[in-house]
């Protein structure tokens, strides 16, 4: 027998808001998924309805073999439920100076959460959320608030996972990890892209930087800045 | 109702009617149910039965203490049904129409956009309340009172940064004082109806009802 694949499938899902609609269907297997989207599109109300936070104005959402599951909200002090940056990490369930120390904020322990910049505070709330194995993990513009270093130290981070579902929400364009499968948000309307590089061909949120290699005859096999070096390199022979 | 000059001034003196006697407030109570959609806002707005609940508290202790609690507790709650009502019936840009309209292009102006930062905090904060009541139900905590501190924390810390970033913003832009606007206001016949039973009901709320039966008997 098999291990069991975790599994989300979505079968017509749709969201209604006043003059605004999201319909979304498609199966998340296990792997990193990315899904882009303009801003407004509807990319953290879907994250909310896949992690069953929102109640769904229609269809249905499977879940198989998921037991755990995580949202991390794109604005890190909704999360905050502690007084200091240590009761902070405790509330997740983390170990304070493990955490604090790689992520560089070991000084600040005893300060209210709040009292740290968008920037740190975006490092401490992911780094706790990453402490963690779930069988889904859903991150919304995980990449906002971080300088570059940062996103390729989460890019890094995130390759290393290698169970579970993970999808990520968010109009970066520029770093970005190796990812299994791109889905789009377009006109109210959730688009499988498939899998890269093929899904470069069809994918309206395509980053420039692929445009620009693809139209040099040298498309990079995926969105991670490596996979655009290699591209690169492949120009230059 | 369609004119917010004849939505705010009803909601102001209907307000002060309910306030006033406990037979203002039933007549207020009476508008409600026939110029609003009633139920339809309480859905849309669930603070309100927070609210409602939180003077029920105080209402009992003030009943407690010496009476007048179910007088306090009936005129409260329908001056936060009257509030309700106001709230979603609210569009963006209206307090900017109206204060330029009352007080000119300067003070007016002013007002009206002070107003308008005060609203759309609102519903920042309500926006928020819920994000942190699904972040919490994240982290698998229940919402109880000890959840009230960190909440109130982000809250306020979110509405004086985004208070911030707006001033910073019209600072930028070069924004000094006032502004042009040439306000429109839309006036249905329904909207006179209700205003000038709205203004009815406050008389009625000055009269003494109480000492007219007295005198009666």
């Amino acid at each position: 027998m098999g291990v069991p694949m975790v599994r989300i499938t979505l079968n017509r899902v749709y969201a209604v808001r006043d003059q605004w609609s999201l319909s979304a269907s498609g199966t998340f297997n296990e792997g990193v998924h990315f899904v882009s989207g303009d801003v407004g599109s509807g990319k953290s109300t879907l994250a909310l309805m896949m992690a069953g936070l929102l109640p769904l104005s229609g269809g249905d959402i499977e879940r198989e073999e998921i037991t755990t599951s995580m949202l991390s909200l794109q604005f890190p002090e909704l999360h905050v439920t502690g007084l200091s940056v240590a009761e902070e990490c405790a509330s997740w369930g983390v170990a304070p100076d493990e955490i604090l120390d790689a992520i560089g904020l070991t000084k600040k322990k005893e300060a209210p959460p709040l009292s740290l910049s968008r920037g740190e505070l975006k490092r401490l709330h992911l780094a706790c959320v990453l402490a963690k194995d779930y069988d889904l993990l859903l991150l919304d513009e995980p990449f906002s608030s971080l300088d570059c270093e940062e996103k390729v130290k989460l890019c890094a981070r995130i390759g290393q996972k290698s169970q579970g579902i993970c999808v990520i929400f968010t109009h970066e364009q520029n770093i970005l990890p190796r990812v299994k499968r791109i889905w789009e948000i377009v006109d109210g309307t959730l688009v499988d892209c498939g899998a890269p590089p093929d899904a470069f061909t069809h994918w309206h949120h395509v980053p420039p930087v692929i445009k620009k290699l693809t139209a040099l005859g040298s498309r990079p096999d995926n969105i991670s800045p490596d996979d655009f070096l290699e591209a690169v390199c492949r120009i230059q022979g | 109702m369609q004119d917010p000059r004849i939505r705010i001034a009803a909601a102001a003196v209907l307000s002060l009617a309910a306030f006033m006697s406990l037979h203002g407030a039933a007549a207020v109570f009476l508008w409600w149910l026939v110029f609003t959609p009633r139920l339809q806002l309480a859905k849309r707005i669930r603070l309100v039965f927070s609210l409602i609940l939180m003077i029920a508290f105080f209402s009992f202790a003030l009943e407690l203490s010496g009476g007048g609690g179910l007088s306090y507790f009936t005129r409260m709650t329908v001056i936060v049904l009257i509030g309700m009502w106001l709230f979603s019936e609210q569009k963006s840009g209206e307090f900017l129409s109206i204060g330029v309209w009352l007080f000119g292009d300067r003070a007016g102006f002013e007002l009206g956009i002070v107003a308008e930062m005060g609203m759309q905090s609102l519903v920042s904060v309500t926006a928020d309340l819920d994000r942190i009541r699904m972040a919490e139900k994240i982290k698998g905590m229940q919402w109880e009172v000890r959840s009230l501190v960190p909440a109130g924390l982000v809250l306020v810390h979110g509405a004086l940064a985004r208070a911030e970033d707006t001033a910073e913003l019209l600072a930028v832009r070069g924004y000094q004082h006032g502004g042009t606007l040439c306000p429109k206001f839309l006036t249905r016949p329904l909207d006179i109806v209700a205003g000038t039973f709205a203004i009815c009901i406050f008389i009625f709320s000055l009269i003494p009802v109480s000492e007219f039966f007295i005198l009666y008997q």
